[in-house]
């Protein structure tokens, strides 16, 4: 496990989640998992050292109550924050699996190559290692005439390999990054809410699966429904809805609502 | 003061254990969804009105398959017709109210049980939202529907 895997609950949970016994922490992790959260963030998520997290992950696995959600290619790129890439032009490969499940990925020899897409315009988070260099088109160098003797022709040697030199800081060949692009009527700092990890954080609140989804209703109850019916939200699944809630006003309602029942503030981490 | 969540699960507690009771504890649950828009109606379902410490609705919607087999495994055989499986909806719906007045006494003030096919005859306020919890058993499907309204609001 590498941190990066995401996780979301299974079926089998879902059916034995009423019998499952375990400590209330244990159910903090395993209610985090929402399939769009890495397992660090999740274990951040829950208050959890990743050292911790890990082992206790492994024991959801073996029982069959989590599975790892392979992402998108347009969620991974969601992910790193650039947003609506279609719109700077750039080519986008339909989507395909980019995180295989851990038990069908070989270990690779080699690195990786290069995916057939033009790199796309991310820069919203400082990558953890340093960036490979690239590609470059490099225009082919003018064959340089060589005199020939015709007694004693030169055997040609062939053409040496030429490595692109390394990218300047900021090339002008490479893509501007979309968060230096102006973006004059874009308001700044709009999140974008995650029901699912909403529900799960009201659920964590209470000790029991079953309690929590109950007073996950009564937060519902009290946030105006056409305001959810106005995002397209006409119910809520309690277990892994997919909806993404951009409205300010549902937003703060939510966060009201949250408030005025659980006497909870919601976490960062409700936030994509 | 609004109904803990303890006693507002135990609409659904109470009537999850008796189902379970009849069919050997075969009863499997489905993640339950909160509804915004629309009430969930199979083909019987059995009805009660709340009033007092919580205001609004309970009820049990089930396939017509789902009621055949209830009927069959208390000890009948054939095909339920429609009378029986509004029997076994009114028996059901039944259980819930004496076990809700037996545990809220007069805090909590229930209709009779009204049982109906397909919608109902008089139209059902839709609360600001309803909880649905889905049961299936031998691949039939019920519905247990808590629509609760105004006094867990202005309670709180």
């Amino acid at each position: 496990m590498t941190g990066t895997e995401i996780y979301k609950r299974t079926p089998t949970y879902e059916a034995e989640a009423r019998s499952i016994r375990i400590h209330a922490p244990q159910w903090k992790l395993l209610l985090a998992y929402d399939g769009q959260r890495t397992l660090s963030e999740v274990a951040l998520s829950a208050e959890m050292a990743y050292a911790e997290a890990v082992p206790l992950t492994q024991t959801f696995l073996e029982n069959k109550w989590i599975a790892e959600e392979p992402i998108t290619l347009d969620q991974y790129l969601k992910r790193l924050g650039a947003k609506d890439i279609t719109a700077t032009g750039a080519v986008v490969a339909p989507p395909v699996v980019l995180h295989d499940p851990e038990k069908d990925k070989p270990k690779p020899s080699a690195p990786p190559a290069p995916l057939p897409v033009t790199p796309p315009p991310v820069a919203a988070q400082p990558p953890a290692t340093p960036p490979r260099p690239v590609p470059v088109p490099i225009p082919l160098p003018v064959p340089v005439p060589v005199p020939v003797s015709a007694s004693a022709p030169k055997p040609v040697s062939a053409p040496t390999p030429v490595t692109p030199p390394p990218l300047p800081a900021t090339p002008v060949t490479t893509p501007i990054p979309l968060s230096a692009l102006p973006m004059p009527d874009k308001p700044a700092a709009k999140r974008t809410m995650k029901l699912s990890a909403v529900v799960d954080y009201i659920t964590s609140l209470v000790g029991n699966v079953s309690l929590g989804q109950i007073l996950v209703y009564r937060v519902f109850l009290r946030v105006p429904p056409e305001l959810l019916l106005a995002e397209d939200i006409a119910s809520v699944h309690l277990s892994g809805d997919a909806s993404l809630i951009n409205g300010e006003k549902l937003q703060k309602a939510i966060a009201d609502a949250v408030n005025a029942v659980a006497k909870k503030g919601l976490p960062d981490s409700v936030y994509a | 003061m609004p109904l803990p969540e303890q006693d507002i699960h135990y609409f659904i507690d109470v009537t999850l254990t008796h189902l379970n009771k009849l069919t050997g504890n075969e009863i499997t649950l489905r993640s339950p969804t909160i509804e915004f828009q629309s009430l969930v109606f199979s083909a019987y379902t059995g009805l009660l009105h709340l009033k007092g410490t919580a205001e609004g609705f309970v009820y049990i919607t089930a396939s017509q398959q789902f009621l055949s087999h209830l009927y069959t495994v208390r000890g009948n055989s054939g095909r339920a017709a429609e009378e029986n499986c509004r029997e076994v909806i009114g028996d059901l719906t039944g259980h819930l109210a004496q076990n809700v007045t037996k545990r809220f006494g007069t805090t909590l003030k229930l209709s009779e049980p009204r049982v109906f096919s397909t919608v109902p005859d008089d139209p059902i306020e839709m609360p600001p939202a309803v909880f649905v919890q889905p049961v299936v058993w031998r691949k039939e499907h019920a519905y247990i529907v808590l629509g609760l309204a105004s006094a867990e609001l202005s309670a709180s």
